[in-house]
Protein backbone atom coordinates (compact mmCIF):
# COMPACT_ATOMS: atom_id res chain seq x y z
CA UNK A 1 0.00 0.00 0.00
CA UNK A 2 1.63 3.48 -1.03
CA UNK A 3 0.53 6.15 1.16
CA UNK A 4 -0.40 9.65 -1.02
CA UNK A 5 1.77 11.47 1.20
CA UNK A 6 4.64 9.95 0.26
CA UNK A 7 4.20 10.38 -3.55
CA UNK A 8 3.32 14.32 -2.75
CA UNK A 9 6.10 16.90 -4.61
CA UNK A 10 9.14 14.85 -5.01
CA UNK A 11 9.47 11.55 -7.11
CA UNK A 12 7.51 11.22 -10.51
CA UNK A 13 5.51 14.31 -11.20
CA UNK A 14 2.32 15.25 -9.79
CA UNK A 15 0.49 14.65 -13.00
CA UNK A 16 1.66 11.09 -13.77
CA UNK A 17 0.57 10.19 -10.43
CA UNK A 18 -2.61 11.38 -10.32
CA UNK A 19 -3.05 9.46 -13.61
CA UNK A 20 -1.91 6.12 -11.85
CA UNK A 21 -4.74 6.93 -8.83
CA UNK A 22 -7.16 7.50 -11.38
CA UNK A 23 -6.38 3.90 -13.41
CA UNK A 24 -6.15 2.50 -9.40
CA UNK A 25 -9.41 4.05 -9.08
CA UNK A 26 -11.07 2.86 -12.31
CA UNK A 27 -10.02 -0.57 -11.81
CA UNK A 28 -11.27 -0.95 -8.06
CA UNK A 29 -14.80 0.55 -9.17
CA UNK A 30 -14.87 -1.91 -12.10
CA UNK A 31 -13.62 -5.11 -9.82
CA UNK A 32 -16.39 -3.39 -7.58
CA UNK A 33 -19.64 -3.87 -9.90
CA UNK A 34 -18.45 -7.17 -10.97
CA UNK A 35 -18.75 -8.07 -7.11
CA UNK A 36 -21.99 -6.81 -6.94
CA UNK A 37 -23.59 -7.83 -10.23
CA UNK A 38 -22.63 -11.53 -9.44
CA UNK A 39 -23.86 -10.92 -5.63
CA UNK A 40 -26.99 -9.98 -6.85
CA UNK A 41 -27.02 -12.53 -9.35
CA UNK A 42 -26.92 -15.34 -6.60
CA UNK A 43 -30.27 -14.86 -6.00
CA UNK A 44 -30.98 -13.18 -2.54
CA UNK A 45 -34.24 -15.44 -1.36
CA UNK A 46 -31.94 -19.00 -0.72
CA UNK A 47 -28.35 -18.78 -0.12
CA UNK A 48 -28.42 -22.58 0.64
CA UNK A 49 -29.86 -25.49 -0.55
CA UNK A 50 -31.08 -26.47 2.80
CA UNK A 51 -33.10 -23.56 3.00
CA UNK A 52 -34.70 -23.93 -0.25
CA UNK A 53 -35.76 -27.68 0.24
CA UNK A 54 -37.47 -26.10 3.46
CA UNK A 55 -39.06 -23.43 1.67
CA UNK A 56 -40.34 -25.65 -1.23
CA UNK A 57 -41.53 -28.29 1.43
CA UNK A 58 -43.28 -25.86 3.85
CA UNK A 59 -45.12 -23.96 1.34
CA UNK A 60 -46.86 -27.45 0.02
CA UNK A 61 -47.81 -28.58 3.37
CA UNK A 62 -49.28 -24.85 4.41
CA UNK A 63 -51.29 -24.54 1.98
CA UNK A 64 -52.88 -28.84 2.10
CA UNK A 65 -53.11 -27.93 6.02
CA UNK A 66 -55.19 -24.59 5.34
CA UNK A 67 -57.17 -26.22 2.82
CA UNK A 68 -58.27 -28.97 4.76
CA UNK A 69 -58.82 -26.83 7.87
CA UNK A 70 -61.24 -24.31 5.68
CA UNK A 71 -62.97 -27.37 4.43
CA UNK A 72 -63.27 -28.54 8.28
CA UNK A 73 -64.63 -25.34 9.29
CA UNK A 74 -67.07 -24.62 6.37
CA UNK A 75 -68.49 -28.24 7.39
CA UNK A 76 -68.92 -27.36 10.58
CA UNK A 77 -70.86 -24.13 9.78
CA UNK A 78 -73.14 -25.46 6.86
CA UNK A 79 -73.46 -28.86 8.15
CA UNK A 80 -72.09 -30.79 5.11
CA UNK A 81 -69.49 -32.89 6.52
CA UNK A 82 -67.92 -34.62 4.20
CA UNK A 83 -68.19 -32.05 1.39
CA UNK A 84 -66.22 -29.25 2.13
CA UNK A 85 -63.69 -30.98 3.83
CA UNK A 86 -62.97 -32.96 0.41
CA UNK A 87 -63.36 -30.18 -1.56
CA UNK A 88 -61.16 -27.78 -0.04
CA UNK A 89 -58.34 -30.74 0.72
CA UNK A 90 -58.39 -31.23 -2.83
CA UNK A 91 -58.09 -27.02 -3.36
CA UNK A 92 -55.11 -27.01 -0.69
CA UNK A 93 -53.68 -29.53 -2.60
CA UNK A 94 -53.78 -27.50 -5.77
CA UNK A 95 -52.53 -24.33 -3.72
CA UNK A 96 -49.63 -26.16 -2.58
CA UNK A 97 -48.36 -26.59 -6.32
CA UNK A 98 -49.23 -23.36 -6.97
CA UNK A 99 -46.88 -22.29 -4.09
CA UNK A 100 -44.02 -24.52 -5.45
CA UNK A 101 -44.07 -23.33 -8.60
CA UNK A 102 -44.30 -19.84 -7.70
CA UNK A 103 -41.08 -20.67 -5.15
CA UNK A 104 -39.08 -22.45 -7.94
CA UNK A 105 -39.98 -19.73 -10.29
CA UNK A 106 -38.81 -17.10 -7.92
CA UNK A 107 -35.39 -18.89 -8.01
CA UNK A 108 -34.80 -19.37 -11.22
CA UNK A 109 -35.78 -15.81 -11.70
CA UNK A 110 -33.28 -14.86 -8.85
CA UNK A 111 -30.24 -16.90 -10.40
CA UNK A 112 -30.88 -17.52 -14.19
CA UNK A 113 -28.44 -20.02 -16.14
CA UNK A 114 -25.77 -18.51 -17.70
CA UNK A 115 -26.15 -17.28 -21.41
CA UNK A 116 -24.03 -19.79 -22.57
CA UNK A 117 -25.78 -22.85 -21.50
CA UNK A 118 -29.18 -23.47 -23.16
CA UNK A 119 -30.49 -25.50 -20.20
CA UNK A 120 -32.74 -28.49 -20.46
CA UNK A 121 -35.67 -25.75 -21.46
CA UNK A 122 -34.14 -24.80 -24.78
CA UNK A 123 -35.36 -27.04 -26.66
CA UNK A 124 -38.72 -27.21 -25.21
CA UNK A 125 -39.01 -23.62 -26.58
CA UNK A 126 -37.94 -24.16 -29.95
CA UNK A 127 -40.70 -26.84 -29.81
CA UNK A 128 -43.00 -23.97 -28.22
CA UNK A 129 -41.78 -21.59 -31.41
CA UNK A 130 -43.37 -23.27 -33.94
CA UNK B 1 -31.68 -38.22 32.77
CA UNK B 2 -32.47 -34.46 33.15
CA UNK B 3 -29.00 -33.09 31.96
CA UNK B 4 -29.54 -34.68 28.22
CA UNK B 5 -33.12 -34.34 27.59
CA UNK B 6 -33.09 -33.07 24.30
CA UNK B 7 -35.87 -31.14 24.95
CA UNK B 8 -35.65 -29.75 28.31
CA UNK B 9 -34.31 -26.96 26.66
CA UNK B 10 -37.30 -25.47 25.64
CA UNK B 11 -39.20 -25.22 28.88
CA UNK B 12 -40.97 -22.13 29.73
CA UNK B 13 -40.28 -21.16 33.80
CA UNK B 14 -42.49 -18.13 35.46
CA UNK B 15 -39.86 -16.22 36.55
CA UNK B 16 -42.00 -13.30 38.56
CA UNK B 17 -45.51 -15.04 38.65
CA UNK B 18 -47.89 -12.87 37.48
CA UNK B 19 -52.01 -14.50 37.48
CA UNK B 20 -54.98 -12.62 36.90
CA UNK B 21 -58.62 -13.65 37.55
CA UNK B 22 -59.25 -17.37 37.65
CA UNK B 23 -59.99 -19.71 40.68
CA UNK B 24 -56.28 -21.04 41.73
CA UNK B 25 -56.20 -24.36 39.54
CA UNK B 26 -53.97 -24.53 37.05
CA UNK B 27 -54.84 -22.78 33.34
CA UNK B 28 -57.58 -20.81 34.59
CA UNK B 29 -57.61 -17.08 35.09
CA UNK B 30 -54.95 -14.90 32.71
CA UNK B 31 -51.32 -15.72 32.88
CA UNK B 32 -49.21 -12.46 32.42
CA UNK B 33 -45.99 -13.68 34.04
CA UNK B 34 -42.80 -12.44 33.13
CA UNK B 35 -41.07 -15.92 31.65
CA UNK B 36 -37.45 -17.22 30.97
CA UNK B 37 -38.86 -16.14 26.99
CA UNK B 38 -39.72 -12.81 27.83
CA UNK B 39 -36.42 -12.12 29.52
CA UNK B 40 -34.89 -13.30 26.24
CA UNK B 41 -37.38 -11.77 23.94
CA UNK B 42 -36.57 -8.20 26.40
CA UNK B 43 -32.55 -8.84 26.24
CA UNK B 44 -33.09 -9.13 22.26
CA UNK B 45 -34.49 -5.98 21.75
CA UNK B 46 -32.00 -4.36 24.59
CA UNK B 47 -29.32 -5.90 22.80
CA UNK B 48 -30.15 -4.77 19.20
CA UNK B 49 -31.27 -1.51 20.44
CA UNK B 50 -27.78 -1.09 22.15
CA UNK B 51 -25.81 -1.72 19.09
CA UNK B 52 -28.04 0.52 16.66
CA UNK B 53 -27.68 3.59 19.32
CA UNK B 54 -23.96 2.91 19.47
CA UNK B 55 -23.26 2.12 15.83
CA UNK B 56 -24.92 5.50 14.81
CA UNK B 57 -24.15 7.73 18.07
CA UNK B 58 -20.53 9.18 16.42
CA UNK B 59 -21.97 10.12 12.65
CA UNK B 60 -18.31 9.87 11.96
CA UNK B 61 -17.95 10.69 8.43
CA UNK B 62 -14.92 7.94 8.40
CA UNK B 63 -16.72 5.14 10.49
CA UNK B 64 -15.05 3.35 12.77
CA UNK B 65 -15.80 -0.90 13.11
CA UNK B 66 -18.84 -0.68 14.98
CA UNK B 67 -20.70 2.41 12.97
CA UNK B 68 -19.47 0.19 9.69
CA UNK B 69 -21.50 -2.96 11.19
CA UNK B 70 -24.55 -0.89 11.69
CA UNK B 71 -24.35 0.38 8.04
CA UNK B 72 -24.05 -2.91 6.33
CA UNK B 73 -26.58 -4.33 8.22
CA UNK B 74 -28.90 -0.86 7.24
CA UNK B 75 -27.34 -1.27 3.88
CA UNK B 76 -28.21 -4.45 3.66
CA UNK B 77 -31.91 -5.08 4.92
CA UNK B 78 -32.72 -1.32 2.72
CA UNK B 79 -31.41 -3.38 -0.80
CA UNK B 80 -33.46 -6.26 0.14
CA UNK B 81 -36.33 -4.47 0.40
CA UNK B 82 -36.08 -1.96 -2.70
CA UNK B 83 -35.10 -5.00 -4.80
CA UNK B 84 -37.92 -6.42 -4.18
CA UNK B 85 -40.99 -4.26 -2.91
CA UNK B 86 -39.33 -1.09 -4.89
CA UNK B 87 -38.92 2.33 -3.77
CA UNK B 88 -42.62 2.81 -2.61
CA UNK B 89 -41.82 -0.57 -0.55
CA UNK B 90 -39.22 1.95 1.56
CA UNK B 91 -41.46 3.20 3.93
CA UNK B 92 -41.79 -0.27 5.54
CA UNK B 93 -38.19 -0.45 6.37
CA UNK B 94 -38.40 0.64 9.76
CA UNK B 95 -40.87 -2.78 10.01
CA UNK B 96 -38.50 -5.22 8.35
CA UNK B 97 -35.32 -3.82 9.71
CA UNK B 98 -37.20 -4.68 13.43
CA UNK B 99 -38.23 -8.34 12.20
CA UNK B 100 -35.18 -9.05 9.99
CA UNK B 101 -33.05 -7.64 13.24
CA UNK B 102 -35.17 -9.17 16.15
CA UNK B 103 -35.14 -13.13 14.62
CA UNK B 104 -31.46 -12.75 13.58
CA UNK B 105 -30.43 -11.63 17.19
CA UNK B 106 -33.16 -14.63 18.89
CA UNK B 107 -31.36 -17.07 16.68
CA UNK B 108 -28.13 -16.02 17.99
CA UNK B 109 -28.82 -15.64 21.13
CA UNK B 110 -29.97 -19.24 21.03
CA UNK B 111 -26.49 -20.49 20.28
CA UNK B 112 -25.13 -19.17 23.30
CA UNK B 113 -24.88 -22.45 25.95
CA UNK B 114 -27.59 -21.92 28.42
CA UNK B 115 -29.66 -19.24 26.74
CA UNK B 116 -33.27 -19.57 25.70
CA UNK B 117 -34.23 -19.48 22.05
CA UNK B 118 -37.33 -17.48 21.64
CA UNK B 119 -38.26 -18.35 18.22
CA UNK B 120 -38.21 -22.30 18.95
CA UNK B 121 -41.65 -21.74 20.04
CA UNK B 122 -44.49 -22.08 17.55
CA UNK B 123 -46.54 -19.37 19.60
CA UNK B 124 -43.71 -16.59 19.01
CA UNK B 125 -42.93 -16.94 14.97
CA UNK B 126 -47.00 -17.03 14.33
CA UNK B 127 -47.36 -13.43 15.98
CA UNK B 128 -44.68 -12.26 13.98
CA UNK B 129 -46.42 -13.93 10.91
CA UNK B 130 -49.96 -13.26 11.87
CA UNK B 131 -48.11 -9.39 12.45
CA UNK B 132 -46.90 -9.04 8.75
CA UNK B 133 -50.09 -10.43 7.03
CA UNK B 134 -51.96 -7.67 9.19
CA UNK B 135 -49.93 -5.14 8.34
CA UNK B 136 -50.16 -6.47 4.18
CA UNK B 137 -54.17 -6.95 4.57
CA UNK B 138 -54.17 -3.85 6.52
CA UNK B 139 -52.13 -1.45 4.22
CA UNK B 140 -53.36 -3.43 1.31
CA UNK B 141 -57.33 -2.08 1.80
CA UNK B 142 -56.15 1.29 2.82
CA UNK B 143 -53.90 2.29 -0.43
CA UNK B 144 -56.04 0.27 -3.11
CA UNK B 145 -59.50 -0.30 -1.19
CA UNK B 146 -62.24 -3.16 -2.64
CA UNK B 147 -58.90 -3.36 -5.58
CA UNK B 148 -57.06 -5.19 -3.03
CA UNK B 149 -58.53 -7.90 -3.73
CA UNK B 150 -57.79 -8.11 -7.89
CA UNK B 151 -54.49 -9.78 -6.03
CA UNK B 152 -56.56 -13.07 -5.82
CA UNK B 153 -57.90 -13.06 -9.78
CA UNK B 154 -54.65 -13.38 -11.46
CA UNK B 155 -55.08 -10.80 -14.84
CA UNK B 156 -55.69 -12.84 -18.53
CA UNK B 157 -57.89 -15.91 -16.48
CA UNK B 158 -61.06 -16.46 -18.27
CA UNK B 159 -63.90 -16.38 -16.58
CA UNK B 160 -65.46 -20.00 -16.32
CA UNK B 161 -62.62 -20.84 -14.50
CA UNK B 162 -62.59 -17.94 -11.65
CA UNK B 163 -65.03 -20.15 -9.74
CA UNK B 164 -61.60 -22.85 -9.50
CA UNK B 165 -58.65 -20.23 -9.56
CA UNK B 166 -60.13 -17.66 -7.25
CA UNK B 167 -60.49 -20.34 -4.19
CA UNK B 168 -56.93 -21.63 -4.39
CA UNK B 169 -55.54 -18.21 -4.48
CA UNK B 170 -57.33 -17.81 -1.48
CA UNK B 171 -55.75 -20.61 0.04
CA UNK B 172 -52.41 -19.45 -1.31
CA UNK B 173 -52.53 -16.59 0.72
CA UNK B 174 -53.66 -17.48 3.88
CA UNK B 175 -51.03 -20.56 3.82
CA UNK B 176 -48.06 -18.10 3.86
CA UNK B 177 -48.39 -17.02 7.27
CA UNK B 178 -48.81 -21.06 8.10
CA UNK B 179 -45.63 -21.55 6.05
CA UNK B 180 -43.77 -18.06 7.08
CA UNK B 181 -43.68 -19.37 10.81
CA UNK B 182 -43.17 -23.44 10.35
CA UNK B 183 -40.14 -22.60 8.66
CA UNK B 184 -38.97 -20.17 10.90
CA UNK B 185 -39.94 -22.53 14.07
CA UNK B 186 -39.20 -26.10 12.62
CA UNK B 187 -35.56 -24.99 11.69
CA UNK B 188 -34.80 -23.49 14.68
CA UNK B 189 -36.30 -26.35 16.64
CA UNK B 190 -35.00 -29.53 14.64
CA UNK B 191 -31.63 -28.09 14.80
CA UNK B 192 -31.80 -27.20 18.83
CA UNK B 193 -32.78 -30.55 19.35
CA UNK B 194 -30.32 -32.38 16.76
CA UNK B 195 -27.43 -30.55 18.22
CA UNK B 196 -28.37 -31.49 21.67
CA UNK B 197 -28.85 -35.08 21.11
CA UNK B 198 -25.34 -35.52 19.57
CA UNK B 199 -23.92 -33.74 22.65
CA UNK B 200 -26.03 -35.76 24.94
CA UNK B 201 -24.30 -38.94 22.76
CA UNK B 202 -20.69 -37.35 23.85
CA UNK B 203 -21.62 -37.77 27.88
CA UNK B 204 -23.29 -40.73 28.07
CA UNK B 205 -20.31 -42.66 25.53
CA UNK B 206 -17.91 -41.19 27.79
CA UNK B 207 -19.33 -42.86 30.65
CA UNK B 208 -18.28 -46.44 29.27
CA UNK B 209 -14.41 -46.41 29.68
CA UNK B 210 -11.35 -46.03 27.21
CA UNK B 211 -13.53 -47.57 23.93
CA UNK B 212 -16.47 -45.13 25.21
CA UNK B 213 -13.88 -42.57 25.22
CA UNK B 214 -13.25 -43.36 21.24
CA UNK B 215 -16.38 -43.90 20.51
CA UNK B 216 -17.22 -40.60 21.76
CA UNK B 217 -15.26 -38.79 19.14
CA UNK B 218 -17.33 -39.17 16.46
CA UNK B 219 -20.83 -37.07 18.15
CA UNK B 220 -18.42 -34.66 19.32
CA UNK B 221 -16.78 -34.14 15.88
CA UNK B 222 -20.70 -34.01 14.72
CA UNK B 223 -21.22 -31.46 17.68
CA UNK B 224 -18.92 -28.94 16.08
CA UNK B 225 -19.77 -29.35 12.63
CA UNK B 226 -23.63 -28.86 13.57
CA UNK B 227 -23.01 -25.76 15.76
CA UNK B 228 -21.21 -24.10 12.79
CA UNK B 229 -24.36 -25.17 10.69
CA UNK B 230 -26.88 -23.96 13.27
CA UNK B 231 -24.95 -20.43 13.00
CA UNK B 232 -25.64 -20.41 9.04
CA UNK B 233 -29.32 -21.64 9.88
CA UNK B 234 -29.92 -18.67 11.99
CA UNK B 235 -28.78 -16.21 9.70
CA UNK B 236 -30.33 -17.77 6.62
CA UNK B 237 -33.48 -18.44 8.40
CA UNK B 238 -33.63 -14.76 9.80
CA UNK B 239 -33.13 -13.42 6.10
CA UNK B 240 -35.51 -15.97 4.78
CA UNK B 241 -37.65 -14.54 6.82
CA UNK B 242 -37.18 -10.90 5.85
CA UNK B 243 -37.35 -11.11 2.22
CA UNK B 244 -40.51 -12.98 2.23
CA UNK B 245 -41.86 -10.39 4.27
CA UNK B 246 -40.64 -7.79 1.86
CA UNK B 247 -42.43 -9.96 -1.09
CA UNK B 248 -45.62 -10.01 0.95
CA UNK B 249 -45.40 -6.32 1.57
CA UNK B 250 -44.78 -6.00 -2.57
CA UNK B 251 -47.87 -7.49 -2.88
CA UNK B 252 -49.31 -4.84 -0.68
CA UNK B 253 -47.80 -2.31 -2.54
CA UNK B 254 -48.55 -3.80 -6.29
CA UNK B 255 -51.30 -6.09 -5.79
CA UNK B 256 -51.75 -7.05 -9.32
CA UNK B 257 -49.29 -9.83 -10.61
Amino acid sequence: MVKPQDTKGEGPSSGEVTRDLASRIASAQRSRTIEANRASGDGPADKTSLARGMRIGTEFMAAIVIGGILGYLIDLGLNTSPWGLLIMFMMGFAAGILNVTRAVAEMNAASPPPPASKGPDAEDDKRNEH
Amino acid sequence: MAGTDPIHQFVIEDMIPIHLGGDGTAGSGLNFSFTNSSLFMALTVVAISTFVLLASSKRAMVPSRLQLSGELLYEFVANMLRSSAGTEGMKFFPFVFSLFTFVLFANLFGMIPYFFTVTSHIIVTVALAVLVMAVVIGYGFFRHGFKFLKLFVPAGVPGYVLPIVVPIEIISFLSRPVSLSVRLFGNILAGHITLKVFAGFVVSLGTLGALGWLGALLPLIMTVAITALEFLVAAVQAYVFAVLTSMYLNDAVHPSH
